[in-house]
């Protein structure tokens, strides 16, 4: 734990050389946007863990970044799925009008939280997916 | 569920999804697929595609926010998150090509145990 924990309070350790990127960083938004793209998941599910276990950031800035890089993941695929025309506008809407004004309390609420907590609450909710998906197997 | 009600329930749930999202770093769409199949009946692939389109604007909303707050570092998601575009053009190919259930297991398994990490990292000693 100490050691971890360490390396997470200095953050990310290696200033990258690919376009300016920590080569990790790159693995995991192309690993993040392939899983996506398999499973239809969103990429956060992927990326949070890994930015946090291997590339050493800290919890809540994991989750920041997981959030900034699904704008340009999930742009792409509404543009497929658009051209497709599967996206349903009105339900769309609708969920939308909701998960804006949540979007706010909940990125405040990250802003706020203690990191323990925050781990433990995304571990729960990563633990509750996975079940989720096991049985939906 | 038909009309005014299922857009109630739309709004009501977003709220929850998008706080939800926000807290946890996700899109949101791992908890809306499944309310737009089993509760709206919406047919799987519209679900998805729907759930995407509220993923955007949700992960805008909190990015902004996080911004002003000085939390994480925007440009950089934004950067490397264009490369994982890409690599989701590639998934959505590579989906096509092989077996679903394999890889829905294998995806579980490893979520399980980060999930058991994480809870072990975080409760007290």
């Amino acid at each position: 734990m100490s050691e971890r924990a360490s390396a997470a309070a200095m953050g990310p350790v290696a200033e990258g050389r690919f376009a300016g990127l920590d080569p990790r960083l790159l693995a995991i938004g192309v690993m993040g946007g392939l899983l996506s793209g398999l499973l239809g998941v969103g990429g956060g599910v992927v990326m949070v863990p890994l930015l946090v276990l291997w590339a050493g950031y800290r919890q809540r800035d994991a989750h920041a970044l997981s959030l900034g890089a699904i704008i340009p993941i999930s742009l792409a695929s509404v543009v497929i799925f658009g051209a497709a025309g599967k996206v349903r506008l009105v339900d769309a809407a609708a969920l939308a009008a909701g998960s804006i004004v949540g979007a706010r309390i909940g990125a405040s609420a990250l802003a706020r939280i203690e990191e323990r907590h925050l781990k433990l609450a995304f571990g729960l909710f990563l633990g509750a997916v996975s079940i989720l998906m096991l049985v939906r197997q | 569920m038909t009309g005014i009600v299922l857009v109630a329930a739309l709004v009501a749930f977003g709220l929850f999804t998008g706080a939800g999202a926000g807290l946890l770093g996700v899109g949101g769409g791992i908890m809306m697929v499944p309310f737009l199949t089993l509760a709206a009946g919406v047919p799987q692939h519209a679900a998805e595609a729907t759930s995407l389109l509220v993923v955007l604007p949700t992960a805008i909303v909190a990015s902004v926010v996080l911004q002003r707050r000085g939390i994480g570092n925007l440009s950089l998601a934004l950067r490397f998150g264009v490369l994982g575009a890409g690599g989701g053009a590639l998934g959505a190919l590579l989906a096509l090509a092989l077996p679903a259930h394999v890889l829905r297991l294998v995806f579980a398994l490893f979520l399980a145990g980060v999930a058991v990490r994480l809870v072990r990292d975080a409760l007290p000693r």
